[in-house]
């Protein structure tokens, strides 16, 4: 990954708090003082069984919600200030691509909302579906296309007003597994090339420890965040699912979402 | 990757073309049938008691109505009946299409006021609901009566704008109640999305509220269009305004001991008018759901 000199964190959440329905009977605790930083260049990924507040904390993140306490910090901005500037782009586990625009287009939808020129966000909407390899599906419509390929149109989509980080809610959790394991490694390669921060969301172990340099463990009722998991793969390649390193941080994960700590397993967790 | 999945199977669906005159010899055939059951039931009643009287004065032959076309409307005029008869359809489809488009834009309007502020939807659609359960006959003379008082400047209000009023009236009210579903229909998660774009409220409504109404849209139309065709037709009756259909198959209808087939060519003026309208809304529907998967079209 890239070592971009910054003096702000890509993302900075301290002490964040969301309640639902706060000071009513059915008040909800979703997310309990969650503190979070996450270096430029770095792929995390938060993991925990559902109700865990893990796609609240993304959304939060995002300033798709807001906060209850506490604070959230995109590359020095508040959330809300860089979602207004566009410092971050987001995939969701449906692709949710409008049916009534080409495949071009659907890409195209960030910029438009923008005020960027036809011309200009033609080109790269088209430079970005060669970055996922469907060039030719441009003029395609969604529904023409497999799950994959609309996810794959989904991540250009998010990548499109070019913001340093990505956000992704179980980007690839209703796809097969076959398409799965591809699009991790395609997921990878364009991380590569575009030098991005990203928070993954995903309720599968090995997605997490593949994809990630830090696998964030959480914990419903209240969500917080309970162990930190590193991951230390090195380049990933076809053979990196295979490796012991790769079975040490599946079960070091494992262990973690059970609530205990793998004393044994090469990489360390620290106890929160 | 995966191979797409394939929008067009050639050979097994049918063109759009190919659809059109199937659908068209289908229509045709029902005509027919409709004629032919006609013609059975008088045959029949000839023999038998049936408890519909089948005499040539109230069921006159298919072929006397298609002869009443070329009669004169008087006596010794050079009118005939089709020519009266069309040119009064003619006259009630403006009417029709006049109250359709203020329904249509009243509706939209009041659906957009309705899906932006929840205060409004709460406030405003028991009225809405309420409003069609007036009886267009009971609000046609009042809506003259109050017509009669109104004047824009050189423009007179006359008793054809009440009769298109009361088609818009009755217009607006399935349109603006499946637009709100419609702009309501946007998943959360393409909300989500346009909120981290920072869409603004402008934008939500152009590039997504709108286009995820067509399919609620559309439906709804053709329920509006219909209405406003009966509103029409019904208000030109209830109010007697001249010059359109309605008050042709008044006139008409009290012809029918001399002249039985006479109010069945107003009855096909009446009929060619709601077909205009349904011709109307499929060609809104071909061009708004254009882009949209075709197993979405109904």
């Amino acid at each position: 990954m890239s070592s971009v000199q910054t003096s702000h964190q890509a993302v900075d959440v301290q002490g964040l708090w969301k309640i639902f329905n706060e000071g009513s009977n059915n008040e909800v605790t979703a997310l309990s003082d969650i503190n979070l930083s996450v270096k430029p260049g770095e792929f995390i990924s938060l993991i925990g069984p559902s109700g865990c507040g893990k796609s609240t904390l993304l959304r939060v993140i995002g300033d798709l919600t807001g906060a209850t306490r506490g604070e959230v910090f995109i590359a020095g901005e508040t959330a809300p200030v860089a979602r207004e500037k566009q410092l971050y782009g987001i995939a969701f586990q449906q692709a949710a691509l409008f049916d009534w625009r080409t495949v071009r287009r659907n890409v195209e939808l960030p910029l438009e909302l923008q005020g960027l020129g036809k011309k200009e966000r033609r080109e790269r909407a088209l430079e970005l579906l060669e970055l996922v390899q469907l060039s030719d599906f441009a003029e395609h419509r969604p529904w023409e296309l497999s799950g994959g390929m609309q996810q794959r149109v989904a991540i250009a989509r998010s990548l499109a007003v070019d913001p340093p980080l990505l956000l992704m809610d179980e980007p690839f959790g209703a796809l097969d597994e076959m398409t799965r394991e591809r699009m991790q490694n395609e997921l990878l390669r364009i991380c590569q090339e575009t030098r991005k921060t990203i928070i993954f969301v995903t309720h599968s172990i090995p997605e997490a420890v593949y994809l990630s340099d830090r696998v964030i463990v959480m914990s419903p009722r209240p969500g917080r965040i309970t162990h930190t998991v590193p991951i230390e793969l090195g380049e990933r390649n076809e053979d990196t699912r295979e490796t012991d390193t790769f079975y040490a941080g599946v079960t070091a994960v494992r262990e973690a979402l059970r609530g205990r700590s793998a004393s044994a397993s090469p990489p360390r967790i620290e106890e929160l | 990757m995966s191979e797409p999945v394939s929008g067009k199977q050639r050979g097994v669906t049918r063109t759009r073309v190919q659809r059109g005159v199937i659908s068209i010899l289908w229509a045709l055939a029902g005509v027919v049938l409709v004629v032919l059951m006609w013609e059975a039931v008088k045959f029949l009643g000839s023999f038998i008691e049936l408890p519909i009287n089948t005499s040539d004065t109230s069921m006159p032959h298919v072929w006397t109505m298609v002869d009443a076309f070329s009669n004169p409307v008087v006596r010794g005029s050079d009118t005939t009946v089709l020519q009266a008869v069309v040119s009064a359809t003619l006259t009630s489809l403006k009417i029709a299409l006049g109250g359709f488009t203020i329904g249509v834009t009243f509706g939209i309007v009041l659906a957009v006021i309705m899906q932006r502020f929840a205060f409004f939807e709460r406030g405003l659609l028991p009225f809405v609901i309420a409003s069609q359960t007036v009886p267009l006959i009971a609000l046609a003379p009042l809506i003259v009566g109050l017509g009669n008082r109104i004047s824009f400047g050189p423009i007179e209000w006359t008793t054809t704008y009440s009769v298109m009023f009361i088609a818009a009236y009755l217009a607006f009210f399935p349109l603006s109640v499946g637009a709100l579903r419609g702009l309501q229909a946007p998943s959360a998660t393409s909300l989500e999305l346009m909120r981290s774009y920072a869409a603004r409220p402008n934008q939500m409504l152009w590039k997504l509220r709108f286009p995820s109404s067509v399919p609620y849209l559309v439906p709804a139309l053709k329920v509006s269009a219909a209405a406003a065709v009966v509103g029409t037709v019904v208000a030109e009756i209830s109010t007697g305004v001249k010059g359109g259909v309605g008050r042709l198959l008044i006139e008409y209808a009290r012809e029918t001991t001399s002249q039985p087939a006479k109010v069945y060519v107003a009855v096909f003026g009446a009929i060619a008018l709601g077909l205009a309208a349904a011709a109307l809304v499929s060609a809104l529907d071909l061009y708004l759901t254009r882009n949209l998967p075709k197993e979405s079209q109904a």
